[in-house]
């Protein structure tokens, strides 16, 4: 009896400190994620520098010299902000492994896209921090990273950052990106922004104005709160000194009610709007042409006095004519839309965040349309 | 004590005994690895990591394999026992084997022998020769052994054991190999484990004395230490201590019940895990009472690994199959374990591969982030090599064989050819030679060598093709995105590289490594045998 008291103990005690230790590990490793991730990731970023510097300083650039008449643009803001050209820009899902099919996809448009586009979401893992891997190798290509940033909030480990159990987070969550509770989050991200030190497009909260697609929609919030929400982060970035950041506000121009989610003029660089005709692939779809798409809203659109994107621009094939609808939009844009300054093509060859099936947008493989979209851009 | 007698070679030492203080500190060592391995699989298996999903299978099959073999031998700790001193009964008789074949060194024999003839508990030692040479006799009777002519046997070292027991009538057989010089103590340390009566063998610690001629017997010395302590004295607190390596005491009727000792390339391990099989109990005493030789030279040492790993081989395939069933659980798993170790030739060989299977076709196993797998890796890490240098506490000579064990891996490494040779001639049954493990350093570069110069030149072919084609070829697309990957896959790649140098270094330096005969050196007199517990 004596001798079985004394094993349980011995066990108990023994067990009692391993878990000590673990939690030590996992509270170090915790407190300290901030400090070693960033050790790692600094890593990374400075071994893509020194191969830069030492190696691939001696390779003759191809792609950036084309571009070198964007220079003058993606390197001094207040031409972004009074644009006096239209630019072209692309957003490719395939973007994380390879460029390639973008510079692909420019040999057969004969034309060079100075954004490109990617899409980041909210939250804690290292994949949600500022994408610097990919902006930097958007801009050593020639272009200028165009970032669509998405406020989940339900991506946070609310327990380590100190927040309050809350079970759905994104419920009036962009109140509490007023209240300072994802400051921790919004301060790391503009830091890593004013370190990359070139010009970024942020468009942040898109189609806010849309009940049925995202989490910081008027169905968890309220328009005064996505504007509260839009000049805190704004704001924010202006007291940390962050200066290049070009912000693009991006409603649902189909939900009509946007007007009163504008966060202000000085708070505003650009404005964008989705151009997607998305044919009869579904029950709610049908084949709309540009004008019906677009053209309809631009006198609204334009009543903001902003530069003026597209910010998805593209067609499925389900029918109609494809090629038709790229000649007919891109051929209509110079005189129609004068305010429209850039065009970002929307090259998802596996979109599956609309419906149950996957979805091909991109040009890469449909050479009638990527021949319209050359003849239409070369006669601009 | 002073330093220089605290790595005396030439002095009886055990290892210290188990408290109940260290069994509450290792506990607490074991908890907390087995929660940071949890960790670490909560975070390998997730679907986000897998890019090529065979080879992620792949990947996780070696790191895992590595992990349930550390598992196994944190387990094995546990029981970690050094075993009461028991007095030896008087009037045992007692024999001593030790066998000499062509080849083999006149003058080590004298040594032996004459050491043999010290040893204090009264037996008698037979000389099991084949050399067809009279000064062999010649030293045999000088040293009071006595001379058995045994030429033609199969199994070399074996074959003479089993005639020889037919001829002898002693009932306890101790068999020595013939490069190790005992002690004084030698008998009087293990023959009182027999007092029960189903103790088969008693085996004690191996220990050497050459370690300082060459980075190649440093590092084969070190490879052994933590086996010969720890290792061994866990195995027996599960009632699995094997009879490996040299200078068993076996029971005579032990032996008759199993047909005589095993014959094969791993023949004390065969005769080992049929005792086991049979029912025979063994003891591990953690006891310098002996000291012999370890490769001197790269060659040589391959040799002695290529014949181990080969005949492990036999064991994991013949003998604990059909033994299986009669074996203890722990027992079970110890075979199992060890007689599996040489995998880690095909192991190394594919963590080798992955890297230029990278360079050469783009595939990629796993798609981690390296930091992560830094920050979830780490705490594993350090509590095995806590674990590591906490159980060196039971070394049976720690003042001398503690550490990092770096040339240790060195070697390990770099003899991944030879433990894949060894794997693939086990695969297919196919035999090699035996090859008695060299006594006296042989001459020139090894051409175990050459796989390990033709490792480090593929590599820097592949560095030199990849920077070229990231200078010319590879996209202005890819590149930036690739650079962490391409340069992380390196760094990875030259680990393996920088030890197999290492290998190659040993190599080198055995080409001009003196012959030397070092039991010349030894002088029997000095050998301290005091704090004995007669």
């Amino acid at each position: 009896m004596k001798k079985s008291a004394y094993r349980i103990g011995f066990t108990l005690g023994a067990l009692f400190l391993g878990v000590l230790i673990i939690v030590a590990f996992t509270f170090l490793g915790k407190k300290s994620s901030g400090p070693l991730e960033d050790f790692f990731t600094k890593m990374g970023s400075t071994i893509v520098d020194i191969e830069n510097d030492y190696l691939l300083s001696q390779r003759e650039p191809v792609r950036s010299k084309e571009l070198e008449w964007f220079n003058k643009y993606r390197n001094n803001k207040e031409s972004f902000l009074q644009p006096d050209t239209v630019f072209l820009g692309i957003f490719d899902n395939n973007y994380q492994k390879s460029f390639e099919n973008i510079l692909s996809l420019e040999n057969s448009l004969l034309t060079n896209l100075s954004f490109i586009q990617i899409y980041t979401a909210w939250g804690d893992q290292s994949g949600q921090r500022f994408p610097e891997k990919y902006a930097k190798t958007i801009f050593k290509l020639g272009s200028t990273p165009f970032i669509t940033w998405e406020p989940w909030l339900n991506d946070f480990d609310r327990e380590e950052h100190g927040l309050s159990p809350k079970e759905d987070p994104n419920k009036n969550g962009l109140q509490d990106i007023v209240n300072g509770d994802y400051d921790f989050y919004i301060d790391e991200w503009a830091s890593d922004l004013k370190d990359f030190n070139q010009l970024v497009f942020i468009r942040f909260g898109h189609e806010m104005n849309d009940p049925y697609r995202y989490p910081w929609g008027p169905q968890n919030n309220k328009p005064e709160d996505f504007i509260a929400a839009w000049q805190y982060i704004v704001n924010r970035f202006g007291e940390l000194g962050v200066n290049n950041a070009v912000w693009v506000w991006s409603p649902h121009p189909a939900y009509y009610l946007y007007g009163e989610y504008y966060p202000g003029d000085e708070y505003v660089d650009w404005v964008g709007v989705g151009a997607l005709n998305y044919g009869n692939v579904a029950l709610w779809s049908q084949w709309w042409s540009f004008e019906e798409i677009f053209g309809n809203y631009y006198n609204w659109l334009a009543s903001f006095n902003k530069p003026l994107a597209i910010t998805e621009f593209g067609s499925l094939s389900v029918g109609g004519q494809r090629e038709e609808w790229y000649t007919e939009a891109l051929d209509s844009i110079p005189e129609k839309y004068p305010l429209l300054k850039a065009i970002l093509f929307f090259n998802n060859d596996k979109d599956n965040t609309t419906l149950s099936k996957t979805l091909d947008w991109s040009l890469n493989t449909d050479s009638l349309s990527s021949k319209a979209v050359k003849k239409s851009l070369n006669s601009w | 004590m002073s330093k220089k007698n605290d790595k005396d070679f030439w002095k009886y030492r055990e290892a210290r005994k188990v408290t109940k203080t260290d069994r509450f500190i290792y506990l607490v060592l074991v908890i907390a690895g087995f929660l940071s391995i949890l960790r670490f699989g909560d975070w390998w298996f997730r679907a986000e990591h897998v890019e090529s999903l065979p080879f992620f299978i792949l990947l996780s099959l070696l790191i895992w394999y590595g992990i349930i073999r550390m598992i196994l031998i944190w387990i094995n700790y546990l029981r970690i026992k050094k075993p009461e001193f028991v007095a030896a009964e008087k009037g045992l008789k007692v024999a001593i084997f030790t066998t000499s074949s062509p080849g083999e060194p006149l003058s080590m024999f004298d040594k032996t022998l004459k050491a043999c003839a010290n040893i204090t508990y009264p037996h008698t030692t037979y000389l099991l020769d084949d050399t067809q040479k009279p000064e062999f006799k010649k030293v045999a009777e000088k040293h009071g052994a006595v001379w058995l002519e045994l030429v033609g046997l199969p199994g070399a070292k074996a074959g003479k054991v089993n005639a020889a027991l037919k001829m002898v009538e002693e009932d306890f057989i101790l068999i020595m190999d013939p490069d190790h010089i005992p002690f004084p103590n030698f008998l009087d340390k293990v023959l009182g484990y027999f007092r029960d009566k189903k103790v088969g063998f008693v085996q004690v610690a191996q220990t050497y004395y050459n370690q300082y001629r060459s980075f190649t017997a440093k590092g084969a010395a070190e490879q052994t230490y933590t086996f010969y302590g720890p290792t061994l004295m866990g195995l027996a607190g599960y009632d699995s201590a094997v009879a490996i390596g040299a200078n068993c005491t076996f029971r005579k009727e032990a032996l008759e019940s199993i047909g005589g000792h095993g014959i094969g390339l791993a023949e004390d391990l065969i005769t080992s895990i049929r005792l086991h099989a049979k029912g025979w109990k063994s003891v591990f005493t953690p006891i310098v009472v002996s000291r012999g030789l370890v490769p001197e030279d790269f060659g040589s040492f391959c040799k002695q690994q290529l014949k181990w790993s080969r005949g492990l081989f036999e064991v994991l395939f013949t003998e604990v199959p059909q033994l299986f069933k009669n074996l203890s659980g722990w027992q079970r798993i110890s075979y199992l374990a060890i007689s599996s170790y040489y995998f880690v030739g095909l192991t190394t060989f594919l963590y080798i591969a992955i890297p230029f299977l990278y360079f050469w076709t783009g595939i990629i196993p796993a798609n981690m982030n390296f930091g992560e797998f830094i920050i979830n890796g780490a705490p594993i890490i350090v509590i095995a090599v806590s674990i590591y240098l906490f159980v060196q506490k039971w070394l049976s000579h720690p003042q001398a064989e503690r550490g990092f064990h770096w040339r240790g891996m060195i070697l390990k490494t770099a003899t991944w050819p030879v433990f894949l040779l060894g794997n693939l001639l086990g695969f297919v049954n196919a035999e090699i030679p035996y090859i008695p493990t060299a006594k006296k350093a042989v001459s020139g570069l090894s051409p175990y060598s050459r796989p390990l110069i033709l490792h480090v030149v593929l590599f820097i072919g592949t560095l030199a093709y990849v920077i070229y084609s990231r200078l010319s070829t590879v996209s202005e697309g890819l590149l930036a995105l690739t650079s962490e990957q391409v340069w992380g896959m390196f760094a990875f790649a030259f680990v393996s590289v920088f030890l197999v140098i290492g290998g190659i270094f040993a190599a080198l330096e055995s080409r001009n490594l003196p012959e030397d005969e070092p039991w010349r050196k030894v002088d029997l007199d000095k050998i301290k045998t005091e704090n004995d517990h007669q």
